[in-house]
């Protein structure tokens, strides 16, 4: 369909007001994709107005505006008052889209606003859902795709303009059994559909932006996918910026930095008070304190992975490098494989239960430091010994044959040539492990968590702890044998001791604060050994390929 | 595991083709299997001795008696008898699935590493039988390098690259203990690899770099650089697998100069499927042909310009192959 002239405007760059409005309805859309986004992590809240107008007006009369566009563009398309290139329908993956949200709305509006009882509330969903079935499947492809979804959009940005959706407005379906009645707020009603139809709209635009055809789909798509990924990204940094927003102002109360304003620390027989006082971190909790802080439980989880990853990350690679070197592929390796794979899926609780009934009784009979450590060393376990294997199997053959043809060993090859080769792979397998273990809380429940609030001086000191004698085994360390505590445990144990009150007397802020500053604590750690794990793998790739 | 995974790797055409159960048909060529001793546009003649009888000046560096391999049911090399003369270049020519890479392989024991590769017969090395109990692999493979089809160095420094070899046999030491005693030999390591390098016709252009990762040469270079590692152990022999096969011809070019004067020191085998390169290299040429059988062997322009066997004139005037 492509003509000599079509392919002439296109060369000389110049942009028709058709594309020109195209490329403004993808840009709106994609606005109010984003504001939907806000609004449902109320970063927009629905009853503040913008520009003086209250905000679902506002998102409705943007949802007529883009709604009527777009029909406009299919319909300009249709009248050949522009050069396109449209298929003869839009094809039966749209039209069961477009047919099952019709029905959907169709249904709803018939059992609830018609008050049509039984399964009469359908037959305006059925007419609906099967008239846009139709019109997507029969009519060519400008309209099938601009159609259906603009007048969704104009639909619900009617409601919105009506006035329907006001703060106080709610909808619990009667068809539900009472007792479990399910209610919908504007707070999610009205994001959802605002993006359910920016997200129909943009596609649609950017077909007609591409003028239909093969081209536009291959824009349609391309329109989709990038929303989605702005959606997952929004998801992830709406997440982090609701802890860090609820957590961090309690987290840094009383936080100074100057010369001598911090506690005082013993170093090499140097006393010096540190030049930071970051009371939340280096307080323990307790009424002597003013300021009240989770220092034992920040120490427990250092201590806890530091711990499990000196147990686990020996063992995975010495196995990984038994399996990817020196095994014979077959039964046995396919055995290890799966009981890798199940073991890395096996329920938290149950390594928890296994480190409770097996290793406590060996160390000492009560919950301590060390249980935790190995407990969680052996859930580190598995995926380290995956990842690594995998690591040490995509390293080239070459390097071997170049290794044994100049006459090393295997092991001395294994040492000096696969095992720095793997090396980013291996320290990705440990990244990820310890982003799991250190937000894992059911095995330290049962295996290591001492009291609720632990006072500063129940903080463990492992280096401390450790004591020379001159009889066997030569050396103690009391601190490993005692309980303690760890961030997501203690962020577990005020949950459930309640998060109503103050804290204590004339603390600076609530229990609620408190246990979103250990959130927001929790979330830094395991970011930070996250952090450490990215520069780690960064340092060594650069090593292999410059 | 890394020991089977090395049967259908991909330096290794021979042994891919013939792990392959099935017949391929590529180009007109059809990969030997067992029964199929002949390829397709392939007469069928009767081999004679004398055509592999090849009688030279000077002494010999490598004997081969009668070696036969298998790789389980596959009878990839029959009954292969030839003698190497020292200091000179000898190709090994041939039809895919021949068997002349793995006739290559057996010369250092790299077979070893294929565990469905069984050995029989005899290979002397300077008279020295290798296939025989109590044989040093270190040794030997100190004593015959090999380099292979594709560049392969290791993801380490230009220098660390070089000095891989003599470092691992503790015959250069650079460690911590050694730093620590005062035995380093930096100096030491410092001489080899501007050796090895300046043999391998590499060191001026990598003179200023030797610190810097060997994965950022050109390919030619690398390649280079593989042979600078194989010569730093101090070899005799020098085994080249199609060495120049990945390379442009310009890198093709200067690879082929280096082992005109390789040669002058060492002796070199090496595998080609460029019949061109062969002519232009090699002092002798062994042709293989289909069923893993040394055909002809003799004087390269002998060779090349009237060979006695019918099927090696149609191989080298390109009827099949």
């Amino acid at each position: 369909m492509s003509t000599i002239t079509g392919r002439n405007a296109l060369v000389s760059g110049k942009t028709s007001r058709y594309e020109f409005v195209a490329g403004g309805m993808i840009a709106v859309s994609a606005l109010l994709f984003a504001l939907g986004v806000a609004s449902l992590f109320e970063f927009v809240t629905l009853t503040d107005p913008i520009a003086g107008l209250p905000t679902v007006t506002v998102l409705g009369g943007l949802l007529v505006v883009i709604g009527g566009g777009v029909i406009g563009l299919g319909g300009a398309s249709r009248l050949e008052l522009i050069e396109t290139t449209p298929d003869r329908s839009a094809g039966l993956v749209a039209a069961g889209v477009f047919g099952s949200l019709w029905f959907g709305i169709g249904s709803v509006v018939g059992t609830e606003l018609l008050g049509i009882g039984g399964s009469g509330g359908l037959v305006p969903g059925l007419l609906l859902g099967g008239g846009a079935f139709a019109v997507t499947v029969l009519t060519r492809e400008d309209i099938s795709s601009t159609v259906p979804a603009g007048v969704l959009a104009i639909f619900a940005g009617a409601v919105f303009l009506a006035g329907v959706l006001g703060p106080g407005w709610s909808w619990s379906p009667g068809s539900f059994p009472s007792d479990n009645a399910v209610t919908f707020f504007p707070s999610v009603v009205v994001p959802g559909s605002v993006l359910l139809c920016s997200l129909l709209v943009g596609w649609a635009s950017a077909k007609a932006y591409a003028g239909f055809g093969a081209r536009g789909r291959h824009l349609g798509a391309h329109v989709l996918i990038y929303l989605n990924a702005l959606a997952i990204i929004a998801v992830l940094f709406g997440l982090v910026g609701f802890v860090v927003s609820k957590g961090a102002p309690t987290a840094f109360t009383g936080f100074t930095i100057g010369l001598g304003v911090g506690p005082e620390v013993t170093a090499l027989g140097v006393s010096f008070s540190l030049p930071v006082s970051w009371p939340f971190l280096m307080n323990g909790a307790s009424v002597f304190v003013k300021i009240d802080g989770i220092l034992p439980a920040v120490v427990g989880t250092v201590w806890l992975v530091i711990g499990a990853v000196l147990f686990a990350v020996p063992l995975a690679v010495g196995a990984a490098v038994f399996l990817a070197e020196y095994a014979d592929e077959g039964r046995f390796t396919s055995v290890v494989e799966v009981a890798t794979n199940g073991l890395w899926s096996t329920p938290s609780i149950v390594f928890g239960l296994f480190g409770a009934s097996f290793l406590i009784p060996r160390f000492g009979g009560s919950k301590s430091l060390i249980a935790g450590m190995l407990t969680l060393g052996f859930m580190l376990l598995p995926l380290v010994l995956i990842t690594s294997r995998e690591a040490m199997l995509a390293v080239p053959d070459g390097y071997r044959d170049a290794s044994a043809a100049l006459g090393v060993s295997k092991w001395q090859t294994i040492r000096s040539v696969v095992l720095p080769a793997a090396l980013p792979g291996i320290v990705t397998g440990v990244i990820l492990g310890v982003g799991r273990i250190a937000g894992e809380t059911a095995p330290i429940l049962v295996t290591m968590a001492g009291g609720t609030l632990p006072a500063g001086s129940e903080t463990i000191d492992v280096i401390g702890g450790f004591e020379f004698i001159s009889t066997p085994p030569f050396v103690t360390n009391e601190a490993l044998l005692e309980a303690s505590s760890a961030l997501p445990y203690q962020l577990y144990a005020l949950i459930t001791a309640g998060l109503g009150g103050p804290q204590f007397e004339d603390a600076p802020f609530s229990a609620l604060d408190f246990a979103w500053a250990n959130a927001f604590v929790l979330l830094t750690v395991v970011l930070s050994f996250y952090a450490i794990g990215i520069a780690t793998r960064y340092y060594f790739r650069r090593k292999l390929n410059r | 595991m890394s020991e089977s995974s090395t049967t259908d790797e991909k330096t290794e055409t021979e042994s891919t083709s013939i792990a392959d159960p099935t017949p391929r048909q590529t180009a007109g060529t059809e990969p030997s299997t067992s029964g199929a001793s002949t390829t397709s546009g392939e007469s069928e003649e009767e081999l004679h001795e004398e055509w592999t009888d090849y009688h030279f000046e000077g002494e010999t560096h490598v004997s081969v008696e009668n070696l036969d391999v298998h790789y389980g049911d596959d009878h990839a090399i029959k009954d292969v008898s030839m003698d190497i003369p020292s200091e000179s270049v000898t190709a090994l020519i041939g039809p895919s699935g021949c068997g002349k890479s793995t006739f290559l392989r057996c010369l250092n024991r790299m077979n070893d590493r294929i565990k469905a590769a069984e050995v029989d017969g005899s290979i002397e090395v300077d008279d020295v039988e290798i296939y025989q109990d109590g044989v040093d692999l270190v040794e030997l493979r100190k004593h015959v390098g090999m380099v292979f089809q594709q560049p392969n160095p290791f993801p380490k420094s230009i220098r660390d690259n070089v000095s891989y070899g003599p470092r691992k046999h503790g015959d250069i030491r650079t460690g911590l203990i050694d730093r620590l005693l005062g035995r380093d030999e930096s100096d030491a390591e410092r001489e080899l690899v501007e050796t090895a390098l300046k043999r391998a016709a590499l060191y001026e252009e990598v003179e200023d770099r030797l610190d810097d990762n060997a994965l950022g040469l050109s390919g030619g270079q690398q390649q280079r650089l593989c042979i600078a590692r194989a010569l730093a152990t101090d070899p005799e022999i020098l085994l080249m697998d199609e060495p120049a096969s990945a390379l442009d011809p310009i890198a093709t070019s200067r690879i082929e100069d280096l082992i005109d004067d390789l040669s002058e020191e060492y002796t070199v085998v090496i595998v080609t499927h460029n019949m061109q390169q062969a002519a232009r290299i090699s002092d002798q040429t062994a042709v293989f042909l289909t069923g893993g059988r040394l055909v002809e062997y003799d004087d390269t322009e002998k060779i090349f310009e009237e060979p006695e066997s019918q099927r090696v004139e149609d191989y080298i005037s390109g009827k099949f192959g």
